[in-house]
């Protein structure tokens, strides 16, 4: 539900303060006007059918119902002229209109002023009312496309592109519907669009991409802004990744930063995949070697490890909402969560991993996915999750109407509910949790609005049919790992590229379609080519991204790409999880945090189930998420006054400076020299030396006199946890 | 805290509004002490040895005897080095000859024999956990071919290593709930340095082909980390040879599985499933009737058979799978098939799924709704009528086996004529005492003198088999007495009620419990099969039942503790009465406790009669009576066998008799103390008198005795809490529990014409 919240919010504030200008120069009285050609395109310009004004699935101000965006064009004629008693339109005198009166501002209008009097669209209203107001007029065409020009190009900064819309009718008739289209950007910081087309790029080199709609249809220009900067040198390519996203930095003119050091790597390397500081002995260790693949050794030894299952367990479990409701939920929390961890322990490929999970048949204890059904109960709520999550697609808006920005329509939408409807359910021998089978019968959903039952059909591809005795899902699941699905193994890894990269090609990750394009489409298709080659081998595209020296760029800026955000040419910095940073800070503190039912050592990133939350206010308090949703958005990852002040002054922050057996207390009784012991320090908490001037800092802090040896350690300790540079993997 | 407090209101709602008994039994607590044998350490011996074992248990105070299942397998007590036995343990000799399996201990003591402990017998070394060993620093190393008997601690993880040779193959297996643990285990084999290469977590074993030479290690915990004495392991490590097949350790049977095999089916399956025959076009040929073994293999298998069959024909199906104790649920389907111009036209003729339960299963909830015993079964049994002459395809998958790839998911295939018959299973009858207990659950068949014990008989049916099954069990303990309430024609359930006379002796006896039934006019008797829970649960809400079968039948009596309440028949009966009559039945009743409450509820057990209203019994009176109104029953003529029972509060005194004994203790102990105070004085005035050469000989006299004069105020000190913790334990409490009355037999006769 937030996230459709957020969408019917996202389009008010899309179209709050936008109307149409007048545009008196265009006489709308030359020819009949048509509804669907004409009126409607107005109206939804003006925004009249968006959440929270007209649109019906926002339950349409003061019973004036239109169907969002107006997709149902039939419905939305019945609605405005023959609703309401038919007051809201009067064809013998249109000015005096309910539409127009309110729509103009003469009368009190709670959404303010959409169609100023003798704008170009008021004018095509009232003409269409003085003409009779009809549904459509006699020989009307219909719209068969709708394209915008320029629909790709190089842009420089500071520029201005002007769009020109065109609508193609079936009577072979061509409009240009450029003042009737919506424009919006997918990149605000990057361009910006006026209702009448014009894109304005701003300061920010990249790609960027605007959206024009009219009637239901979508056009996309993609642009890209050179920087322009000369780019003299390129790190050597270590792979694909580094020849695609090199040229794009190429292209765009925008130099990459350097390789980062051997310190910055492994810590990096070491959060990314284990979710975890380095040991002193592995920081020792790398950074004393001198053999030439140590890198790459060190990624190996990663994807080896059970802190690479564990890490990823808890990315995979939070999206699979393994959440705790009631207490009873432990026993299929954990096997929930064990299951996805071996699986990802013994790189179970990801395709073989969602049909087990999609597919999944028993008990809980017996096959633990069936607790992905425990969770998501209902056909629509399944569909939702394995297209947003599993294929980058949100579907939720094509239950109820025709996708916005997409292609979906609701026979989409039911036909892929189709496929979960012969989920059979029979009590299990344990209380609140079902035994899940395959209940025979020929699987259809009924589209709630044309009534028609629907036969199983996976976005737009036709799947033969699907004969009562079996299983619709294990369709689906051969339908998904098709080597030809689009979508699949492109959601993944954009996901994972997000993982590593903080930024998706796409974004939001979960938001791939064709009004969105990625920023670095040859990239993502070279990625998405190399998973589907592999095999669905997860281990192997971390391997591939992290073995790039993409990946390996620092995240120190040169003069010309401190402004980039989006083509990877340096690092960006992002904050440690919650549960990585509370496991960071145990670890330079030299302490445990305790969790229920756990045993003692057991690390935050290996939680299985959102219980913990509510007695940790340290997770809670940096985000951990609750299981609640399938969007990684639901893991917070801002910054909050909260984060400083627990950082600063939380009693378990305290409690673990002052530990009796921790590292503050343990240093303070060493009798190694002083320098030896802030080596100690630095390296548990950045795994790197301190610089000459950081010891020479550190020493001259510990030698103070008035405060025991004990408390000059917890201070040093807690300073270097507040730096930017212990609280961000960089 | 949301939860807990919501889930406490719940509770509280729940145990107001259902519990329907007098609210007296609000304060008590469930079922009278029995005896209950809960762990034994170590769980298990290698054939041909003797092992030293202690128990530990509930009730097992004076324990004596241990026996077993198995006449092979004997007990002694440990002697300690006074020729004394030790308390709660034995030595437990195993002859070389007794097959590897899993066997019943169970411990005599006063109240009678024990509830049953699983006990392993094996081949392997037998090894036990002797130190804590929850770090990778504390593994226990662990010799190849061996069984480690052990016990998981809350929130730890048991750590073991073992040396390996690259290639070999070693294989690790977990006996846990299959020998009566609470324990479901994650097993992972990891690297020397404790980090995971394989982990198994359902119960499954764990083959592994070691990638290198060196030590590798074995980590062990609970699924959700609970730990305690009931969470015990046998942990087996051995080497097989490559593509040999595993034998795992071996497990006590699912009480569904009482119903597996047919009688007179051969071990092994005529025909084997041939693949591949996944589809219509690839069907395996077979003909009627037919006996086939496959396996659910791969993932979504499915196995399809052609056969010819005429119109009118009738064929019954049986599949067994779940009842191997196998994690399936096989579902047939019968098609006709038509080839036509246009192709094959397929017609479902039938479609198998489920045995059902006869009777309702409990849903586990916090109010009892059922026995927690199914004896239903995922499997398939059913009726196959042929419509059409031709061509018919049968169609056999596992529900659950859509993802799954694991060959060991075998089944097998029967088709054949009627063979009219019936399988029985009995558990000990449970009602509702109190919302959220389930305590009575594993009462062993364990007697006192004056209780009747009923036991509740589940029938499965076969191939259209619907006439009476008479119930009797015999080869009792002195003084016991069993008696049936028949299944009566068509139904599924009956009674079985087992009554030690109050004068009965403490005896033990293996019993024969049998079913029979006259089918197509021969007599056919068939054992029922008994199952109990592996253990006492006061909590439902936190906990699920776990149900087994039983490998034999045990019944003992106490010989020393009595019902609180015998209720019998006046008279013995038959008591007679004309149809539609109203007939009464005097009660006399034995009450050798207080009660808490003036009535209790009595409903009717029995041949077609438990519609009798439920009725209130005086329990403060010695005589009533029951009033059957036959009329409102429509009862035919015949003769009849019932019982009453109901749920009383007694104000239960445990073993009262060790208050006798622990005063006798105390007052031995104070006089010995007063006795050596007098020596000691006599000794110390000596001393003092004593001559220089006698006084070393006078001091040591003096020391000794005060020496003893300590021992025997110190045994003094345990006389008296002895005496204290028996009075306290012999204090009345009101404990609620099932009293069932004697059987009593009704004669209803036609009216005189």
């Amino acid at each position: 539900m937030p996230s459709l919240r957020f969408h019917w919010l996202s389009m008010l504030l899309l179209f709050v303060g936008w109307s149409i200008s007048p545009l008196s120069s265009l006489s709308a009285a030359d020819r009949p006007m048509s509804f669907t050609n004409d009126v409607m395109p107005v109206l939804t310009k003006a925004g009249c059918n968006v959440g929270l004004c007209h649109a019906k699935a926002g339950g349409g101000q003061n019973g004036f119902q239109l169907s969002v965006l107006g997709f149902e064009v039939r419905e939305d004629y019945e609605h405005l002229v023959h609703e309401g008693r038919g007051r809201r339109i009067s064809a013998t005198e249109p000015e005096s209109s309910l539409l127009l009166r309110k729509a103009s501002g003469q009368m009190p209008h709670g959404g303010g002023i959409r169609l100023s009097a003798n704008s170009e669209g008021y004018n095509i209203v009232r003409e269409w009312l003085q003409q009779g107001a009809q549904f459509s007029v006699p020989n009307e065409p219909h719209l068969v496309s709708f394209q915008v020009q320029p629909n790709r190009g190089t842009v420089p900064m500071k520029s201005q592109v002007q769009l020109k819309a065109t609508a193609k009718f079936s009577d072979g008739s061509e409009r240009d519907v450029t003042s009737l289209s919506v424009y919006e950007p997918n990149d605000v910081a990057m361009a910006e669009a006026t209702e009448t087309g014009l894109v304005k790029v701003l300061d920010i080199s990249g790609k960027f991409s605007v959206m024009a709609r009219y009637q239901g249809r979508f056009a996309v220009f993609s642009a890209s802004v050179p920087l322009g900067a000369p780019v003299e040198s390129l790190p050597a390519s270590k792979n694909f990744v580094d020849d695609l996203v090199f040229a794009n930095l190429k292209e765009l003119g925008i130099p990459p930063s350097a390789i980062c050091d051997d310190a910055t790597f492994l810590r990096r390397v070491l959060l990314d995949i284990g979710g975890r500081l380095p040991s002193d002995e592995e920081a020792k260790a790398f950074l004393g070697s001198t053999a030439p693949d140590k890198r790459d050794a060190v990624i190996e030894d990663l994807l080896r490890s059970p802190d690479y299952a564990d890490f990823f367990a808890n990315k995979w479990t939070a999206l699979l909402k393994n959440r705790r409701d009631d207490a009873s939920d432990i026993i299929s929390n954990f096997a929930f969560y064990a299951w996805v961890r071996d699986s990802l322990l013994a790189n179970k490929k990801y395709d073989q991993f969602v049909r087990e999970l999609l597919a999944s048949t028993g008990t809980v204890i017996g096959n633990p996915p069936v607790a992905w059904y425990k969770r998501v109960k209902e056909p629509k709520e399944q569909i939702e999750d394995v297209a947003q999550l599993f294929l980058g697609v949100r579907m939720q808006c094509a239950q109820c109407h025709h996708h916005p920005f997409e292609r979906w329509s609701q026979d989409d939408y039911y036909s892929l509910a189709a496929f979960f409807t012969q989920v059979g359910r029979k009590p299990s021998g344990v209380r609140g949790e079902d035994l899940i089978f395959h209940k025979r019968g020929i699987a259809a959903a009924t589209n709630i609005k044309s009534g028609v039952a629907l036969k199983p059909a996976a976005l737009g591809d036709a799947i033969p049919p699907i004969p009562a005795d079996e299983d619709p899902r294990l369709k689906l699941a051969d339908w998904l790992s098709n080597s030809s699905n689009p979508f699949f193994a492109r959601a993944l890894v954009n996901r994972y590229w997000k993982h590593f990269f903080q930024r998706g090609l796409i974004e939001p990750e979960d938001d791939i379609r064709d009004s969105n394009p990625p920023t670095n489409p040859e990239l993502l298709a070279a990625l998405e080519k190399h998973f589907v080659a592999s095999g669905f081998d997860l281990k192997e595209l971390v391997r591939t991204i992290t073995r790039s020296n993409a990946y390996q760029l620092s995240s120190t800026p040169n003069q010309h790409n401190v402004v980039d955000r989006q083509n990877y040419s340096r690092y960006y910095p992002r904050r440690l999880q919650a549960e990585v940073m509370l496991d960071a800070i145990d670890r330079l503190a030299g302490t445990q945090t305790d969790f229920a039912n756990l045993p003692p050592g057991t690390r935050a990133v290996a939680l299985p189930d959102n219980s913990y939350n509510r007695q940790s206010p340290f997770l809670r308090v940096f985000g951990r998420p609750e299981g609640e949703s399938v969007c990684e958005c639901e893991r917070v990852q801002t910054s909050s006054l909260a984060q400083s002040l627990h950082l600063i002054n939380a009693p378990d922050i305290k409690a673990k400076l002052a530990s009796a057996s921790g590292r503050a207390a343990r240093l303070s009784k060493d009798t190694r020299p002083p320098e030896e012991r802030v080596r100690e320090l630095y390296l548990a908490a950045f795994a790197r030396e301190p610089r000459s001037v950081e010891l020479q800092t550190a020493l001259g802090f510990l030698s103070e006199t008035g405060t025991s040896a004990n408390d000059n350690y917890q201070d040093l300790i807690w300073a270097l946890i507040n730096t930017k540079e212990f609280l961000f993997n960089h | 805290m949301k939860i807990s407090i919501r889930n406490v209101v719940v509770k509280a709602v729940l145990g107001a509004a259902l519990l329907g008994m007098t609210p007296a039994v609000f304060a008590q607590s469930v079922c009278l002490p029995a005896p209950r044998l809960l762990t034994t350490m170590p769980m298990g011996g290698k054939a041909g040895t003797q092992v030293e074992i202690t128990i530990a248990g509930d009730h097992l105070e004076d324990a004596a005897e241990l026996s077993f299942s198995d006449p092979r397998l004997t007990a002694t007590r440990k002697l300690d080095a006074a020729g004394k036995p030790e308390a709660n343990k034995y030595v437990v000799s195993i002859p070389a000859d007794c097959p590897v399996g899993v066997y019943e201990a169970r411990v005599m003591t006063r109240l009678g024999m024990s509830s049953s402990r699983v006990f392993s017998v094996g081949s392997l070394t037998e090894v036990t956990q002797s130190k804590p060993n929850t770090s990778l620093a504390t593994a226990i190393e662990l010799p190849m071919n061996s069984v480690c008997n052990a016990v998981i601690s809350a929130r730890a993880v048991d750590h073991y290593s073992f040396e390996a040779k690259k290639g070999q193959r070693v294989i690790v297996d977990c006996a846990t709930r299959g020998i009566d643990s609470k324990l479901d285990a994650t097993v992972i084999i990891a690297d020397a340095a404790g980090r995971d290469l394989l982990v198994e977590r359902r119960g499954g074993v764990l083959d592994f082909i070691v990638p290198a030479d060196g030590k590798y290690v074995i980590k062990l915990h609970e699924l959700t980390y609970k730990g305690g004495r009931e969470f015990y392991y046998r942990l087996g490590l051995w080497q097989q040879p490559t593509g040999t097949p595993i034998v795992r350790q071996p497990l006590t049977k699912t009480v569904n599985s009482f119903s597996w095999p047919p009688v007179g089916l051969p071990e092994k399956a005529v025909l084997v499933e041939a693949e591949p025959n996944n589809a219509g076009d690839k069907a395996q040929k077979i003909s009627l009737p037919c006996d086939v073994a496959g396996a659910f293999f791969p993932a979504a298998d499915v196995d399809v058979f052609e056969f010819e069959a005429k119109k009118g024909e009738e064929w019954w199906i049986e599949v067994g799978s779940e009842r191997f104790g196998l994690p399936t649920d096989p579902s047939v389907l019968v098609q006709h098939v038509a080839k036509t111009p246009e192709g094959e036209k397929l017609t479902d003729v039938a479609e198998f799924s489920d045995i059902p339960s006869p009777v309702k299963v409990s849903s586990n909830g916090y109010a009892y709704d059922g026995p927690p015993y199914n004896a239903g079964s995922a499997d398939v049994l059913g009726k196959l009528a042929i419509k059409e002459d031709g061509l018919h395809r049968l169609q056999l998958t596992d529900l659950f086996g859509g993802t799954r790839t694991d060959a060991r998911n075998v089944y097998r295939l029967v088709v054949r004529k009627a063979a009219p018959d019936f399988a029985l299973v009995a558990w000990a009858l449970h009602m509702e005492l109190r919302n959220g207990d389930r305590n009575a659950l594993s009462k062993p068949l364990a007697l006192r003198g004056g209780a009747t014990m009923a036991l509740e008989v589940i029938a499965i049916r076969r191939d259209g088999f619907d006439g009476d099954i008479e119930l009797s069990m015999s080869g009792l303990p002195d003084g016991v007495t069993a008696t049936g309430l028949k299944i009566l024609k068509g139904q599924s359930r009956g009674l079985l009620l087992v009554s030690a006379n109050q004068n009965a002796p403490r005896g033990l006896a293996s019993a024969t419990f049998v079913g029979r039934a006259e089918i197509n006019g021969a007599n056919v008797s068939h054992p029922v099969a008994l199952a109990s829970m592996a253990w006492p649960i006061p909590d439902a809400w936190g906990e699920f039942p776990a149900p087994r079968l039983m490998a034999d039948v045990p019944v003992s009596v106490s010989g020393i503790d009595l019902a609180p309440l015998t209720i019998a028949p006046q008279g013995g009966g038959p008591f007679e009465a004309n149809v539609g009559d109203k007939l009464t039945i005097p009660l006399f009743m034995t009450r050798r406790s207080e009660f808490s409450g003036a009535t209790m509820e009595l409903r009717t057990a029995g041949d077609g009669i438990e519609r009798v209203p439920v009725f209130n019994l005086p329990l403060t009176a010695d005589q009533s009576q029951a009033v059957i109104d036959l009329g409102a029953l429509k009862t035919q003529p015949g003769n009849y066998m019932i019982a009453f029972y109901g749920g009383a509060v007694a104000k239960y005194r445990h073993n009262p008799e060790a208050v006798g004994v622990a005063e006798a203790i105390k007052q031995k102990a104070m006089q010995d103390v007063t006795t050596i105070e007098a020596e000691l004085k006599k000794a110390t005035d000596e001393a003092q008198a004593a001559a220089t050469e006698k006084k070393a000989e006078a001091d040591k006299l003096v020391a000794d005795t005060t020496a003893r004069l300590t021992a025997a105020k110190a045994a003094l000190t345990a006389a008296d809490a002895q005496l204290k913790q028996a009075t306290t334990t012999a204090q009345p409490r009101d404990i609620v529990d099932i009293v069932v009355s004697e059987p009593i037999a009704i004669k209803v006769k036609a009216p005189a014409k």
